[in-house]
């Protein structure tokens, strides 16, 4: 716990890794006030908790993965650290049918 | 301006794929960040006439569905195998149904064996439905009357929630152990592992973990003695299935940073991938609630999560069904069926899809973006079960609004999670108070440092 909120006044800190760190500095209190808050309820509610059945279900590939790898273009000098919608370890987010 | 060029992507590895993005070598399409490209085509759908002659094949071919029913027992005086005692409980410590008179124990098969349920997964094809995971008959009453066998007296049983009852008369044990079509008979039960004794013990230490902030009224009421043991319905999925997924993933090739001082500031350059997978799989033993009101994980509604979350069961131990094993439990019968269950699977099975196909991936470090997807269900076998739950359950009223805090524990593996009440204000009080002094030693930090 005193890690992650650590870890939150840190990164408040540094101004999330551009510039106006000292301004940042000054919403370490707040932040780590509603870490703390955060952390606890979430120990105590455990609402975040589901069978994690992706993981702890038996499952046996029946053959090696396949697919396609094409490049389409390039994204350059974008300030993104990670793709727009980045997905791959939401595995239990929906996304359009292929028809 | 400062340059930091990244390592070149990986080379190239065709299909199937391990993790890292290729590199093609004919000139790429034009540069788009995201170009949307089509997905690859679909196999025959069931609207194809081959498709339809192929099911049909199928399903003329397909071998009948398990008769899971207990054909050594029937409805009403069922008798131990050595005393003819009707007095028959489950022993936890053992797993064995042991004869409250003569002290014989024995067990019921498991029917991952007998009725050959570890088999020919990955070969499935079409919906078996075991005969104890039939739909339910709405005009079939969960009250069931039954003629003891011992005096000829009539004793009701209310199958909702119990599954036998003792003869008033001659105190003969009156069991149900015939498959009729309301859902309370399965096709198979799980028998308790963990004692009473043993699940108070979970209970407490778990609570007691959370003593500081739980709610002034939980701790002053809190009685883990009170916790019941009941065993709840679920369906056991095994599933042969195909699932594609198409997207985009991006590989960094360059990190630069522009300006200086307080406007400094990083940027990146990347490769854009147009992505598809396709991965084969077979799942065994997929478990989800058939009970509708346990299957309802709103979070802000209820804390059915909490039983969900102690799943897995061991559920290759069930054994075939025998209403003594319940004795002295309670019991939720099924009221769903394969139909209404059938979405949640699906949705299960798309995100086991999603989960194996990540490891080829990994090579997109600055991650993806998977936009279209599509599960190919060529075979399922649904069985359902009772699994063993110890619940503590505590109502809890909060801003007018009640709602009932459940700490579970898996009656096999011991598993526990529970949700605890939270005396809010005081938690306020102490966020608030860290927050105080965090910030008193940021803005002595920054005087001294000035």
């Amino acid at each position: 716990m005193i890690a992650t909120i650590a870890a939150t006044v840190l990164y408040a800190s540094s101004g999330g890794g551009d510039g106006g760190g000292e301004l940042a500095f000054l919403l370490a209190g707040p932040i780590g006030g509603a870490a703390f808050y955060a952390y606890v309820y979430r120990y105590y509610r455990n609402q975040d908790k589901t069978h994690r059945f992706e993981q702890e279900t038996i499952v046996e590939r029946k053959a090696e993965i396949t697919g396609d790898d094409r490049k389409v273009g390039e994204n350059n000098g974008t300030r993104q650290r990670r793709i727009e919608g980045d997905n791959i370890n939401n595995h239990r987010q929906r996304v359009r049918p292929i028809e | 301006m400062t340059s930091t060029p990244e390592s070149p992507p990986p080379p190239p590895t065709g299909a199937p794929v391990g993790g890292t993005p290729p590199q093609p070598a004919a000139a790429p399409p034009p540069a788009e960040a995201a170009v949307p490209a089509a997905p690859p085509p679909p196999p025959a759908q069931p609207g194809d006439p081959a498709s339809g002659i192929a099911e049909q094949v199928a399903a003329a071919t397909a071998p009948p569905p398990p008769q899971t029913e207990n054909a050594r027992l029937h409805d009403g005086v069922n008798r131990c195998p050595r005393c003819g005692s009707t007095d028959i409980q489950l022993r936890p410590a053992t797993g064995m149904l042991v004869c409250l008179f003569c002290r014989y124990e024995w067990s019921e098969a498991r029917v991952e064996e007998r009725f050959g349920f570890g088999e020919g997964i990955r070969d499935l094809q079409g919906t078996i439905i075991a005969s104890g995971a039939g739909d339910i008959d709405a005009s079939v009453n969960d009250v069931i009357t039954l003629k003891c066998g011992g005096c000829g007296a009539e004793v009701v049983v209310q199958t909702a929630t119990q599954m036998s009852a003792r003869c008033h008369w001659c105190r003969h044990m009156l069991t149900i152990n015939e498959q009729i079509p309301n859902g309370a008979v399965p096709d198979a039960v799980l028998p308790f592992h963990l004692t009473h004794a043993q699940a108070v013990e979970k209970i407490a230490a778990f609570a007691g973990k959370r003593r500081l902030f739980a709610h002034s009224r939980f701790k002053a009421e809190f009685t883990p003695e009170n916790v019941v043991g009941v065993y709840l319905p679920y369906m056991v999925v095994d599933a042969n299935a195909t699932s594609d997924v198409v997207g985009h993933g991006e590989v960094l090739t360059r990190t630069y940073t522009r300006g200086s001082g307080d406007d400094k500031k990083t940027y990146y350059d990347a490769d854009v991938y147009w992505l598809h997978r396709r991965v084969e799989f077979a799942v065994d033993d997929l478990t989800v609630e058939s009970s509708a009101d346990r299957s309802n994980l709103d979070i802000a509604a209820n804390t059915n999560n909490i039983i969900n979350a102690i799943l897995p069961f061991d559920t290759k131990n069930a054994v075939a069904w025998n209403a003594n094993y319940l004795g002295g439990f309670t019991s939720e019968k099924r009221d769903q069926n394969v139909e209404a269950i059938t979405p949640r699977v699906q949705d299960q099975l798309m995100s086991i899809a999603r989960s194996q196909v990540e490891g080829s991936v990994a090579g997109y470090d600055r991650g993806v973006r998977w936009e279209q997807e599509r599960l190919d269900l060529h075979g399922s076998r649904w069985v359902s079960m009772y699994l063993p739950v110890w619940l503590y359950s505590y109502y809890h009223v909060e801003g007018g609004r009640g709602m009932a805090h459940y700490i579970a524990v898996n009656a096999r593996t011991g598993e526990t999670m529970g949700s605890v009440p939270l005396a809010k204000g005081k938690l306020f009080l102490a966020a608030a108070l860290i927050g105080t002094v965090l910030e008193s030693a940021v803005i002595a930090f920054l005087v001294a440092t000035l």
